[in-house]
């Protein structure tokens, strides 16, 4: 008995070999810069561009918004060699892992209640996007009123109540936790919509299996929901980090950076070096750290999505 | 074929709008009617008679000169602090803009300023003399009002307390310290940053002019950390340790504090005479008076207030001079004192606003001006003093710093 191999076909996509094809191959080839170049002129101008004229600013000496001499790695060594750098990473690390604590599982939590409702679905969503919905200026505006110790509600509240004034701003401690559930309370709703996306995905049959080997609730979020989030998890830890990294507005808005740089993160940072202090070489020096921190971010989301789907 | 003809017309399409963008930028404004960008604070569609005056003043000028119009961009004094210089860089600063006093000689030297033309020169009847109000290339603007340092203070809390009208800074402390444990707050200050530091800013500078010290030496060196500068130092020290300073002083602003004495929450304060007239609406209770005396016995405060200048590389220079010599002229300048502020030259009083009884008050703030202020030169760093005064305070009532310290602090954080 012989096996025997079906008759070689010719696949229905070979490309013909004659010059005229490949002249048309050609073009076809010229014509995609044709949708490649726009958008990489776009690129170039609005993140290449700034980012070589951010480095180039902070190798120059500068004053007001005028570049000088140039300074070598002047502003880069003051950077390092600020007593107040350390205070401002440990801030900006405290603040985004903080918000991120409580705005991951928020939106994780919101993203189920929403998933498993089955009537008002669109009005519950419309609630829970309520406070994205808001810009960062307004959602700090709106606490920084809510909370303001001579004429708040919240001291309202309080005093009612027999305690105090509410006094957040007015101490390190409190401002710092302030700002990051302030942060966290305007952001959640992010991680709650890419949650929700990713919740969907999960095909039903699995549910209704656990089901009828007799699987609970935890037992359904641990082994069904988690794994299938898994992906979705570290993208939302990464997106938030990132906001949270570069969030200037909302504690703009409430403390400016104080009291005494409790809460003067980085970013913060940069806005102060460039608009208080008029240092824009220090303030160049600064943001390339931040690009540091953010291109680290990104790169460990990489490498994470890599080994998963090796 | 039809593939082909869109991409065309796509191209086309795209390549007119980029070609209309260049060209909008280059039209001449050589004719016709002249639009004066013009960066007030103010709001003039506000129910105050501050607003209300400038919004008159503007629509006067307009109907003097209709070839010129004035398109005013409300901006507050920590926006265009941040935006002018930034403005400037880019050529896009406004054609006129308010500034205060003390942070003029910072924006002329971050070019904000275009040089006062020749016919600014002609006028030579202003109460206070202007050569404080220069920069690296002469004068850059004029006063617009004048205002000093006053003390306010609750006359109703007084009379509870059973005590008199503070004379000195010892006995604010004093009647502060009994004020507080009666549940207001003895003395309404700030050390927030968030208004560039403006109440204690102008306390300090009115403070240093009483003592006579100088903020800043030949050099432009910020140095005042000496024995009469620390007495500034100390009394904000004492009133700490007396319990007079509100809870929230590391994050109450100029606003702040007014609010507190005009709503009866705050028994004494430090504020410019700009308040006196809204105050008196606001609260009968909350009276002034000349500032308590310190160790020189001295109740000279700094002339600070508002200036008018031209914005850098502005394109109608003439037009702008016209709409700042009118704004600080009489006419302008007497609608300007029915909102309480106090004009800067000799020939606006001889308005007949002037004579009538509604400008008493005006006329004794002008006076007050007169005999219990002086004007003095500022450094290019006012920011940089005023934000180290803010986090010297913030130490100096967290962390229980000592007023010595607190001078120091500020001294070298303006230095740095």
């Amino acid at each position: 008995m012989s096996i025997a191999s079906s008759p070689r076909t010719q696949a229905p996509d070979a490309p013909p070999t004659s010059k005229v094809a490949v002249i048309r191959r050609r073009r076809e080839d010229r014509r995609i810069w044709l949708y490649v170049l726009p958008v990489s002129a776009v690129f170039l101008f609005v993140f290449i561009g700034p980012l070589f004229y951010t480095a180039w600013t902070a190798l120059h000496e500068t004053t007001y918004y005028q570049i000088g001499e140039f300074s070598g790695l002047n502003s880069f060594v003051e950077l390092i060699s600020d007593p107040d750098l350390p205070s401002s990473i440990r801030t900006t690390l405290v603040f985004s892992l903080g918000a991120l604590i409580i705005a991951l599982p928020a939106g994780l939590l919101s993203g189920i209640v929403l998933n498993s409702l089955h009537r008002f679905k669109r009005s519950v969503r419309s609630l829970f996007l309520l406070t994205w919905l808001l810009s960062q200026a307004t959602a700090g505006t709106i606490w920084l009123w809510f909370l303001n110790p001579n004429f708040g509600p919240a001291t309202a509240i309080t005093k009612s109540l027999g305690f105090g004034p509410t006094d957040v701003f007015s101490s390190p401690t409190t401002a710092l936790l302030a700002v990051t559930l302030i942060t966290a309370w305007w952001s959640y709703p992010q991680a709650m919509l890419l949650f929700l996306g990713a919740l969907q995905t999960i095909p039903e049959e699995l549910r209704e299996s656990l089901k009828v080997d007799g699987g609970g609730l935890w037992h359904d979020f641990v082994n069904i929901t988690l794994p299938f989030l898994r992906n979705t998890i570290v993208s939302v830890v990464i997106v938030l980090l990132m906001l949270y990294v570069q969030m200037v507005t909302i504690i703009l808005v409430t403390t400016r950076g104080g009291p005494l740089g409790a809460t003067e993160t980085l970013s913060m940072r940069v806005f102060n070096q460039t608009f208080n202090d008029f240092n824009l070489s220090g303030a160049s020096a600064t943001a390339i750290l931040l690009f540091t921190v953010n291109i680290i971010l990104t790169l460990a989301a990489i490498r994470f999505r890599r080994k998963e789907s090796l | 074929m039809i593939k082909k003809r869109w991409r065309f017309a796509v191209a086309l399409a795209a390549a007119a709008s980029l070609l209309a963008t260049g060209c909008s930028g280059s039209a001449s404004e050589s004719e016709g009617p002249v639009t004066l960008t013009y960066w007030d604070f103010l709001d003039p569609s506000q129910d105050n008679p501050r607003a209300k005056a400038l919004k008159e003043n503007l629509a006067n000028f307009e109907a003097a000169n209709p070839d010129i119009k004035v398109e005013l961009a409300v901006v507050s004094l920590g926006d265009m602090l941040n935006r002018l210089p930034q403005a400037a860089a880019a050529g896009q600063a406004p054609d006129v803009f308010k500034m205060f006093t003390p942070q003029v000689p910072q924006m002329a030297a971050a070019g904000a300023y275009s040089p006062l033309p020749a016919a600014a020169s002609e006028i030579t009847d202003w109460l206070r003399p202007i050569d404080t109000l220069a920069g690296p290339d002469g004068q850059v603007a004029v006063p617009y009002e004048y205002r000093t340092c006053a003390f306010y203070y609750n006359e109703k809390v007084l009379k509870q307390l059973g005590v008199e009208v503070p004379k000195t800074y010892d006995e604010v402390v004093t009647v502060a310290g009994k004020a507080a444990k009666a549940g207001v707050t003895g003395f309404g200050t700030g050390f927030s940053d968030a208004d560039n530091s403006a109440i204690i800013a102008t306390f300090f500078d009115c403070f240093m002019s009483q003592v006579d010290q100088p903020i800043w030496n030949a050099e432009g060196k910020a140095d005042f950390a000496t024995e009469k500068g620390i007495e500034f130092g100390n009394f904000l020290a004492d009133l700490r340790d007396a319990g007079a300073l509100a809870s929230s002083v590391t994050s109450d602003t100029y606003g702040t504090v007014a609010d507190g004495l005009a709503n009866g929450t705050v028994a004494m304060t430090v504020l410019g005479t700009e308040r006196i007239v809204t105050m008196a609406s606001q609260n009968p209770d909350v009276k002034w008076t000349s500032l308590p005396t310190a160790s020189t016995g001295d109740d000279t405060g700094a002339t600070i207030g508002w200036t008018l200048g031209i914005g850098a590389d502005s394109e109608h220079a003439d037009a702008a001079w016209k709409f700042i010599e009118y704004m600080t002229g009489p006419k302008a300048a007497a609608v300007m004192a029915t909102g309480g502020e106090v004009p800067t030259r000799a020939a606006t009083y001889e308005e007949p606003f002037f004579s009538t009884p509604e400008a008493k008050t005006v006329n004794k703030i002008a006076e007050y001006v007169k005999s219990n202020s002086e004007p003095h030169t500022y450094a290019d760093n006012w920011i940089a003093v005023a934000t180290g005064l803010s986090q010297a305070g913030q130490d100096l009532y967290l962390n229980k710093k000592s007023g010595s310290d607190f001078i120091t602090s500020a001294q070298d954080a303006a230095n740095k």
